[in-house]
Formats: structure tokens, C-alpha cells, sequence
């Protein structure tokens, strides 16, 4: 049977997310198409930095004003997804202070609040900087949760009537009459692939745009640009810690609810390897060893996992590091550029523009189609985010919900499910229901990217079985549970080698000696 | 304080140590620093609580630090609570398991042993210390402190002749002591 849509959304990442939910709010009827699970790829393996744009100021002031304008308008919808922590770039004694009179007319010019602070006033707002700093900036950086957000926009196309099917592999363009008319697409344990049709399709695939490109019959030279980072077991600063200087490698930690990310590192990687994309104990190193410059305490801080992202970077000619390469957004209007009607793509960009590169495919896909209706994505708060805050006489694991999901969590039947899961991060059986039934999450990686369960100190070691057999309760499956315990511990697994030494590898002899033998 | 035996460890291993001591009469201390690599529960202190109503001295929530030596032998023992006041012996048992117990530490580079820096077998470069696939064997899980046949720890290669080491903190394939033919003598 075929289904009729007027436009298909291939990738669940941020940016596909919020074009669904930019085409639902425009009235049209949307599909989303997700071979994997929503935030699967680099949308959620990233710093979770929500950009000033400050870092762009000198080498890209176009991006830079991007990323303030989407900065603020993300603070005002997505509240329940951004902490407003504001951020330091510091200058070290071999950095240069030109270079900071610089950068902080460039973030002026570019209407990004740059405000030059003493090193004592530095060190007075954020005690974990270098003591050593000679200058800082204090910039409107924030952290943003990528999971969070990308949720919070699925959500909203849901309830705009959007249609979202995870696990579903697209495997073939429809052709007619030279003009794309569709996908098919095979959902996961399944033996053939359904037909989906639409007036236009949007890839928004990141890295994996151009083999779907190449598929579609089109051609989209892109670099995969591949960044690590580390997580430290604690929110060493309080607020985002830039260098300031031309962007290179481990210049920037992130605080994130309990936990600091540290990237990134920069490097091209063939196409063929980002299906298994993971970091090396060498970035590790590289990482740390630049790290402690900025903030000294990492040295002695517990790192608890180590993961990879690749960036969607598209070729403007010429070879690089990936730093060099446009990170702007790119719209590509494939009727025009390639003869090729129906087919649009949205790549490029950031995080911390994924709002505007979602209207402004949607500006494109609305133009195709003759739909007039304003974009209201800058203005309409997204779920969870219309000004809910814990109440003192909620009880601690409602409002640890209430911080994940602002009103959502009003949702949740914690009369049902009051018992803790994970304790690290107090996520409740009201909570894992709630993912299940409104996210679509079949395994406990879904789980934890939706709810953080198992991502923090412990990393599973202590919860990874009751997660298991409430999750396969709640999906009615009690048959998976062994196999969930499993893939998680290989999926845990992944992410702390590169980083097992000192405390993490006491973990990983604790995690060995708990559950190799059960499976 | 002077003992016949000190076990630095009150795991499953120190403990049958300490109990193999006691029984050829020996005065023996375990220092048992609370830390079991323990899905037995309340075993490890049953074995503590048994110890010490046959006569051994336990010094429970202590923890080693570093010995006191003397013509290439181990003299006595400093520890956390008792570092003003060594615990010396004439034999001495290292049972303070791996890596979760604290018996071995690990930085980016190497694995070490911290209380006496013995000999520790281990791979170099940090991505030869796993498997990828985390229900193979892991390398990891095999290193450990080197000793010779008798179970004597090694110190660049060379046995310390009333240092011995049991259990979990030994290499994959190095000789645990046996408590039953540790000499006192101090002549060997």
C-alpha cells in the first residue's frame, strides 16, 4: 500500500526533527523517514554547546550573527532544553592579546555581547579556568541537550499531525517522469520495503546525504569531518570554557546537567568508516593534554566515556582538515542545480542553527509547493519548554523529570511508576513508559538518549537490570531482556575503552566481574 | 607493633592467607581496607570476623601505604592510620586484588602497584589493554604484579626474599605463595 504525503523528511537527526515539525506547523501533511533512532547520528554526538557565535566572530562573522540570532530564539523556545550558563573565551600567556582585542570587536560587529574581563573577575565567575590567563570574554554561550531538543521538535510534529517512522532504511528513490515521487523505505525486521510518496523530498541525512544523494541521481561532494570528545564524571565549570584563539583542537568544555564534555578534534575519515565511527585512545590523549590548558582539574577528574560525531561538512573545493570548510548552511534546490525536480537537500550547519536550516528548507519546500503559511518556529514555544519549573513540593524524581522535559513530564503516570530505575540520574518507570509510548524507544540505547538513564557516573554498571526488565515490561517483550542487557554493555563498552585508566578502569573490571558470566 | 605475618589485603585471598598462618601458630595482622571486588556479600567479612576470634589482629577500614625496608627486606609497613607507628613483621602478604580494590592503579600510561611499586607485567599502549567486544577476554583483566615460583613479589626482576603476593593482584600465570611453606626464617 502506498502512502501520500506532501513532503518526506529523510534523517532524525536535529535538523530533520525540526523541519518536520517547521512542515507540520505549515500545514503540511509530513513524514519523517529515520533508518535508526532519532539523535542517532552526529545530532547526538556533539558537545552540546548551543553557540554564541562568538567562536565564529573572526573567521566566519556570517556564521557568527547565525549562530546569535538562533542562540537567542532557542533560549526562548527551548528553554527546557538550553541552560543559559554563558560562556569564557580566555586568553593563556601564548596566546596573544591582539588577538582578543580582535575578537571581541569581530563579536561587536557581529551583535554578540562580548564583554573583556579582568583575569581576577574570570576566575571570580568560574574558578576552574587556568589561573595562569592573562585576558577573558564573557559571551552568551550556552548548553544545549541535543537529545532533549530533537525530541521536543518530534514531539511537536506529532502533535501537528507529522508521521515519524524510525527504523525505516530508505532503498530507493521513485522516479517518474524525472522528478523524485517518493521513497521506499524498509522498516527493520521486515522483508520488503513499503512505498512512501510525496511532492518533494528533503534529505537531511548529515553525513549520509550524499550516498542518498548519489542514489537520487545527484551529486554532493561532502567531507567527513570527524570530532571526539570526552565526558568528565563531573560539571567541573559551570560555565562553556573557550580559548581564545583561531579554532583548533580540545578548545572548548561544556558543562551538561551533571557531567563536562571536552572536544573537539577535527579530522577527515574516509566515507566508508562512519557507520562504526568511535574515539581512539590517542585523541583521548590529544584531547586531555589540551584540555588541562584550559581548566587544570581535568587532569584530575574522572572520564567516564569517550565518543565520536562526524560533521556534515560539504566540499567548497579544496582539501582540509574540515576546519577550513564551510560549516554554513547549504540548501540545495536540486530542480535547479540538477535538473533533478522533487528533491531538496539541507545540510552544513550547526546545532545551534538547526531552527533556521529547518525553515529555510521548509521556506523551500513551501515555495515548491505554493504554500504560503508563515514560518512560526522563532515564536511557538517547543513542547516542554512553556515556562514549566520543578515546584519545591513535587517529589526529587518528578522534578529530575521536570528538568529533562519541562511540561512533559506532567505526562508521565508517576502513580504507576514512582520506583526509581536509574539512580544516577533518577529516571522512574513513569519516565521509561512515557519514552516508550511517546518517542517510539524499542532498546535501552533509545532509552538513554531520551532520558539520560545509564548515562551517568555508574554508566549502567548498577541499573543496566532493572532498565532491561522494565523496559521489556513496559514494551511487553520479556523475551529481549537478556538481549538488552547485552547490546547495552557492548554499547557502554565502546565508549569507555578509549578512556580506561585511573577510576574507569576500576569500573571496568567491577562491569566485567558483574555481568560478563550472565549472558 | 611487631607481627610474625602482616597481610596487606582482607579479601577471600588474604584472609585464607591469614587463616593458613594462624593455624602453624603464627601471630598474624590483616589490614583490610574494606574494598571487595564483592558480588559475595557479607562473605569476606564473615572470613574477617572468624580471623579475628581465632586471634589475628585485623585493622579493619585501613589501608597500606608504602613499607619500610631494610637490607632488601621489608621491614615493616606504613598505613593511613598507623603511619606514625609501623606495623613491622618478618613475612609479609600482598593480597590487595586489582584494579576495583585498589591493588593495582593505572594512569594514562602504565599500571603500577602502589604501596611497594613491585614488578607489574602489562601492556604498553592503552589500546593493547582491551578487547573491543566486551565479552572477550580482556587483557586487562591479566595483568598484575610479577613474582618467582615461590610466590615472591619481584622488584626489577629481583625476588624480595619475605614479600609474597596471593590472589587477584597477580599476573596472568605468576606463582601465588603458599602459605603453608612461607619461611620465617631470615635467612633465605
Amino acid at each position: 500500500m502506498t502512502q501520500e504525503f506532501d513532503v518526506i523528511i529523510v534523517g532524525g537527526g536535529v535538523t530533520g526533527a525540526a523541519a518536520a515539525r517547521d512542515c507540520a506547523l505549515r500545514g503540511l501533511r509530513t513524514l519523517l523517514l529515520e533508518r535508526g533512532d532519532i539523535c542517532d547520528g552526529a545530532s547526538g554526538r556533539n558537545h552540546g554547546l548551543l553557540h554564541s557565535g562568538a567562536r565564529y566572530a573572526v573567521t566566519d562573522p556570517e556564521g557568527a550573527r547565525e549562530c546569535i540570532r538562533e542562540n537567542q530564539i532557542l533560549r526562548r523556545v527551548a528553554s527546557s532544553c538550553v541552560e543559559p550558563c554563558d560562556g569564557l573565551f580566555i586568553t593563556l600567556p601564548e596566546d596573544s592579546l591582539e588577538y582578543q582585542d580582535r575578537f571581541v570587536q569581530a563579536c561587536r560587529a557581529a551583535g554578540i555581547a562580548a564583554e573583556p574581563i579582568s583575569p581576577e573577575e574570570a576566575l571570580r565567575l568560574e574558578p576552574a579556568v587556568n589561573p595562569a590567563l592573562i585576558g577573558a570574554v564573557k559571551v552568551p554561550d550556552a548548553s544545549v541537550d541535543p537529545f532533549r531538543l530533537t525530541d521536543a521538535n518530534i514531539i511537536d510534529a506529532v502533535r501537528h499531525g507529522a508521521t515519524i517512522l524510525k527504523f525505516h532504511t530508505v532503498t530507493e528513490f521513485i522516479k517518474e517522469k524525472g522528478r523524485i515521487a517518493g521513497v521506499r523505505a524498509l522498516p527493520h525486521g521486515e522483508s520488503g520495503p513499503l512505498e512512501f510518496r510525496a511532492r518533494e523530498v528533503v534529505l537531511a541525512a548529515g553525513i549520509w546525504t550524499a550516498e542518498l544523494a548519489r542514489s537520487a541521481g545527484v551529486r554532493i561532494e561532502m567531507l567527513p569531518s570527524k570530532g571526539a570528545l570526552i565526558i568528565f564524571g563531573h560539571r567541573v565549570a559551570g560555565m562553556v570554557i573557550n580559548r581564545c584563539r583561531k579554532p583548533a583542537n580540545a578548545d572548548i568544555l561544556v558543562p551538561g546537567d551533571v557531567v563536562s564534555v571536552l572536544g573537539t578534534t577535527s579530522d577527515k575519515v574516509p566515507l566508508d568508516t562512519i557507520d562504526d565511527m568511535h574515539a581512539t585512545p590517542e585523541e583521548v590523549d590529544l584531547l586531555l593534554w589540551e584540555g588541562v590548558q584550559l581548566v587544570p582539574a581535568l587532569a584530575s577528574t574522572r572520564v567516564i566515556r569517550a565518543y565520536a560525531g562526524v560533521r556534515p561538512l560539504v566540499m567548497a573545493g579544496g582539501e582540509g582538515d574540515g576546519r577550513n570548510v564551510s560549516r554554513g548552511i547549504v540548501v540545495l534546490d536540486h530542480e535547479l542545480r540538477d535538473g533533478v525536480p522533487g528533491l531538496i537537500t539541507i545540510t552544513g550547519g550547526k546545532l545551534t542553527t538547526s531552527r533556521l536550516m529547518a525553515e529555510l528548507v521548509t521556506d523551500k519546500v513551501c515555495e515548491k509547493l505554493g504554500v504560503k503559511a508563515p514560518c512560526r518556529t522563532a515564536l511557538d514555544p517547543l513542547p516542554g519548554s512553556e515556562k514549566r519549573h520543578p515546584k519545591a513540593e513535587e517529589p526529587y524524581f518528578k522534578r529530575a523529570a521536570i528538568g529533562r522535559h519541562g511540561s512533559e513530564a506532567d505526562r508521565m503516570d508517576f502513580k504507576r511508576g514512582r520506583e526509581i530505575i536509574c539512580e544516577c540520574e533518577q529516571v522512574t518507570r513513569a519516565e521509561i513508559a512515557w519514552a516508550v509510548q511517546t518517542l517510539g524507544v524499542r532498546n535501552i540505547s533509545d532509552l538513554r538518549r531520551h532520558t539520560r538513564i545509564g548515562m551517568g557516573t555508574c554508566q549502567g554498571s548498577f541499573c543496566i537490570r532493572k532498565v532491561a526488565r522494565v523496559l521489556a515490561e513496559e514494551l511487553g517483550k520479556p523475551e529481549l531482556e537478556r538481549d538488552f542487557i547485552a547490546d547495552y554493555l557492548q554499547e557502554r563498552w565502546k565508549g569507555m575503552t578509549p578512556v580506561l585508566w585511573g577510576d574507569t578502569l576500576r569500573e571496568a573490571e567491577y562491569m566485567q566481574t558483574m555481568h560478563r558470566d550472565e549472558i | 607493633m611487631k607481627f610474625d605475618a602482616l597481610i596487606i589485603g582482607g579479601g577471600r585471598s588474604g584472609s585464607a592467607a591469614g587463616r593458613a598462618l594462624l593455624s602453624r601458630g603464627l601471630h598474624v595482622c590483616v589490614v583490610a581496607d574494606g574494598l571487595h571486588l564483592g558480588v559475595d556479600g557479607a562473605d569476606p567479612y564473615a572470613h574477617l570476623n572468624a580471623l579475628a576470634r581465632e586471634g589475628a589482629t585485623v585493622l579493619r577500614g585501613d589501608r597500606a601505604l608504602r613499607g619500610i625496608w631494610e637490607e632488601g627486606r621489608l621491614r615493616a609497613v606504613q598505613t593511613v592510620k598507623l603511619e606514625d607507628e609501623p606495623i613491622e613483621a618478618s613475612v609479609f602478604v600482598l593480597a590487595t586484588g586489582k584494579f576495583f580494590s585498589r591493588g593495582l592503579l593505572s594512569d594514562m600510561e602504565r599500571v603500577y602497584e602502589p604501596v611497594f611499586g613491585a614488578d607489574v607485567s602489562f601492556l604498553s599502549g592503552r589500546s593493547n589493554w582491551y578487547a573491543a567486544d566486551f565479552f572477550a577476554p580482556q587483557p586487562f583483566l591479566d595483568f598484575g604484579v610479577q613474582t618467582d615460583p615461590e610466590g615472591h613479589v619481584l622488584f626489577g626482576g629481583v625476588p624480595c626474599p619475605n614479600l609474597y603476593a596471593v590472589g587477584g593482584i597477580l599476573a596472568k600465570g605468576a606463582a601465588a605463595a603458599d602459605p603453608a611453606r612461607i619461611s620465617l626464617s631470615t635467612q633465605d
